[in-house]
């Protein structure tokens, strides 16, 4: 029996900024098999260590088709996401995971995929997306929706570019207030769905945003004829231990730390508060 | 031959035994303490051990569940960071648990054991031998009986001693418990009938002093379970609560916890402490965002954890053992009585 609380040491290799408060993290385990070891699902997270600061959950924002490193997009929020942007290429974090349930990606196998994202909402969605595109061949439609409050607040600029020159992939941005030099939409993320062909009843909805955009992308979604289960969504709790034990996460007696992350909207109407 | 169940020794060996299991392992049993406060603590002589006693307002389960608990030692090694489970496989022996505290190291068991295995409680609880002292004057305080959690144990521990005027009997409930009295050859001897007797009486008469203390769980689960508990009454009764947190670290089945990292020497401990559902704290997002940030939505949530049906199907019983410990420490009135009273009636009057 392994201790619960146990991280592995891993090293970062690269860091590269996002935006003005979010970098994307690439790190590796340490010990070679261990990292060879890690298996997880899109949508799973890890606990995070900063050594001395504590640990954190993020979500792994890479795809499981691209093993040879993991990356984690974190925006500086607090005490130790602010230790863990001061750290840099060859330092050291642990990791402790996978976590949490992940997307069922076999289960939109031959479907119309929609990824709603907001903000620092997309991270939990781009492992997905990328798994998605690694084997395009076992789904129909992929459309990438993708909102953040300016322009300066968009994650991953590059790959919405790379994924909008694919012929098999549409992807729609907008931001909540434009900016000079931005010709793209402007509105919130719902604008997005006058722009795009939506197929209700042939499709999943995946999405991930802060609570209140949460809330109407899927109050918008059941008008244009998304069945409940078809919605899929991750929730946010404040963590410690990410192992079902400490009670933080709690909604009624789910964890969202060991039921979901992940949950359709069938069974997030289901949660007692 | 029928296997031997209960055995007895007699009051004036009790001494010799303690001194037995002493030499064992850390023996852990209610004395008194620095301004007559009656505690839990390491003892150091037999003598020391009460066995009357109101029970302590401590639970025992400090020492299975410290309030700081280190799970991980990191240190800085030449080649990086050097990470280390903590394991504590210390022998204990726990001495005069009453019956509801019992109840409560078994809850705390289960949680641990359930799911993900929690090594760091489940090694720590399986070096630890569980001795109760069933009661037989119950505290004016507890409601043990409506939990199903006393006077007298029905599992959880590896022995339960009764106090039977010269004799004290001893019950075994595991094979550890066993085989505790096999090792100390000569003290013990089998109950005859009548003192089995004796025992039965004894738990007869202590549970109709109980009688009197209701605390209906069964019909407060009913209205928490299905959400038939007006937002309102949760309104009326967080105002008297005083967000203390005194209710959850007396709990014996409260184990909320938060993890730090904890300055020790060159590098750090990384620690579990307790932590509180009634802290505005225990939901609050990096963001700003708390989904509990109501002092309502809090005791609310307190005792959903305590007596819904879906967490009473998870954990086979109500996180309560009628100890009465939140009673005597609230400094307002939402105790669990009062609270599971205010829930059947619908209405609050402080």
């Amino acid at each position: 029996m392994d201790s619960l609380f146990l991280p592995g040491v891993a090293r970062i290799l690269d860091v590269r900024d996002e935006t003005p408060d979010t970098k994307t993290f690439r790190v590796v385990l340490r010990d070679r098999a261990a990292h060879d070891g890690f298996e997880f699902q899109p949508g799973q997270f890890v606990e995070l260590s900063v050594f001395g600061c504590g640990e954190a959950p993020f979500c792994i924002a890479s795809s499981p088709t691209r093993p040879e490193y993991l990356e984690l997009t974190v925006r500086r929020a607090g005490q130790l996401t602010d230790a863990l942007h001061r750290l840099g290429a060859g330092d050291e974090i642990g990791l402790r995971g996978p976590c949490g349930n992940g997307f069922d990606v076999a289960a939109a196998a031959g479907k119309d995929l929609v990824f709603v994202g907001g903000g620092i909402g997309l991270p939990p969605l781009r492992g997905l997306i990328w798994n998605v595109l690694d084997q395009r061949e076992r789904f129909d439609r992929v459309t990438v929706l993708y909102g953040a409050r300016t322009p300066n607040d968009l994650v991953y600029k590059d790959e919405l570019k790379r994924w909008a020159e694919r012929s098999d992939v549409e992807v729609l941005v907008t931001v909540d207030r434009g900016e000079p030099g931005w010709d793209g939409i402007v509105g919130m993320v719902p604008v997005l769905f006058d722009r795009t062909e939506l197929h209700p009843r042939t499709s999943l909805a995946f999405v991930c945003g802060p609570p209140v955009m949460i809330t109407f992308v899927i109050q918008d979604l059941l008008m244009r004829g998304f069945a409940d289960h078809a919605i899929i969504s991750t929730l946010e709790r404040m963590m410690q231990c990410g192992v079902g034990k400490c009670n933080h996460c709690a909604i009624g007696h789910r964890y969202v730390c060991r039921d979901g992350p992940v949950f359709s909207y069938s069974q997030i109407k289901e949660l007692v508060e | 031959m029928e296997p031997v169940t209960a055995q007895v020794l007699a009051k004036d060996r009790v001494g010799e035994w303690i001194e037995r299991l002493m030499a064992e392992a850390e023996v852990i049993a209610p004395v008194l303490a620095h301004g007559g406060d009656e505690v839990f603590a390491p003892i150091r002589s037999p003598g020391e051990v009460l066995w009357e006693f109101t029970n302590p307002v401590h639970p025992p389960k400090r020492f299975l569940l410290p309030q700081t608990d280190p799970v991980v030692a990191i240190r800085r090694g030449d080649n990086g960071y050097e990470l280390e489970a903590i394991v504590d496989e210390r022998r204990r022996v726990l001495l005069n648990v009453r019956s509801c505290d019992v109840a409560g190291l078994a809850f705390l068991q289960h949680v641990h054991a359930a799911d993900l295995p929690d090594r760091s409680y489940l090694e720590r609880a399986a070096a630890t031998t569980i001795v109760c002292l069933s009661c037989p004057d119950p505290c004016p305080l507890g409601f043990c009986i409506c939990s199903g959690a006393g006077p007298f144990a029905r599992e959880g521990y590896d022995l339960q001693l009764s106090d039977i005027g010269d004799l004290l009997l001893a019950e075994i409930g595991s094979e550890r418990g066993g085989e505790l009295l096999a090792a100390t050859d000569g003290f013990f001897r089998p109950a005859t009938l009548a003192e089995m007797a004796q025992r039965q009486q004894l738990e007869e008469k202590a549970k109709q002093l109980l009688s009197e203390q209701t605390c209906h769980f069964a019909s407060a689960m009913r209205r928490v379970s299905t959400g038939r508990v007006a937002e309102d009454l949760w309104r009326k009764m967080s105002d008297w609560c005083l967000e203390c947190g005194a209710c959850n670290f007396v709990c014996p089945t409260c184990f909320c916890f938060s993890v730090k990292d904890r300055h020790n020497g060159d590098g750090w401990l990384r620690c579990r402490t307790w932590d509180s559902c009634q802290y505005p704290a225990f939901t609050l997002e990096a963001s700003g965002h708390n989904p509990r940030e109501e002092r309502r939505d809090r005791i609310k949530r307190r005792f959903f954890h305590k007596v819904s049906a879906q967490y009473y199907q998870r954990d086979g019983m109500v996180g309560c053992v009628g100890c009465g410990r939140c009673v005597e420490v609230c400094l307002g009135t939402t105790d669990m009585p009062a609270v599971v009273a205010a829930i059947r009636k619908g209405e609050w009057h402080g």
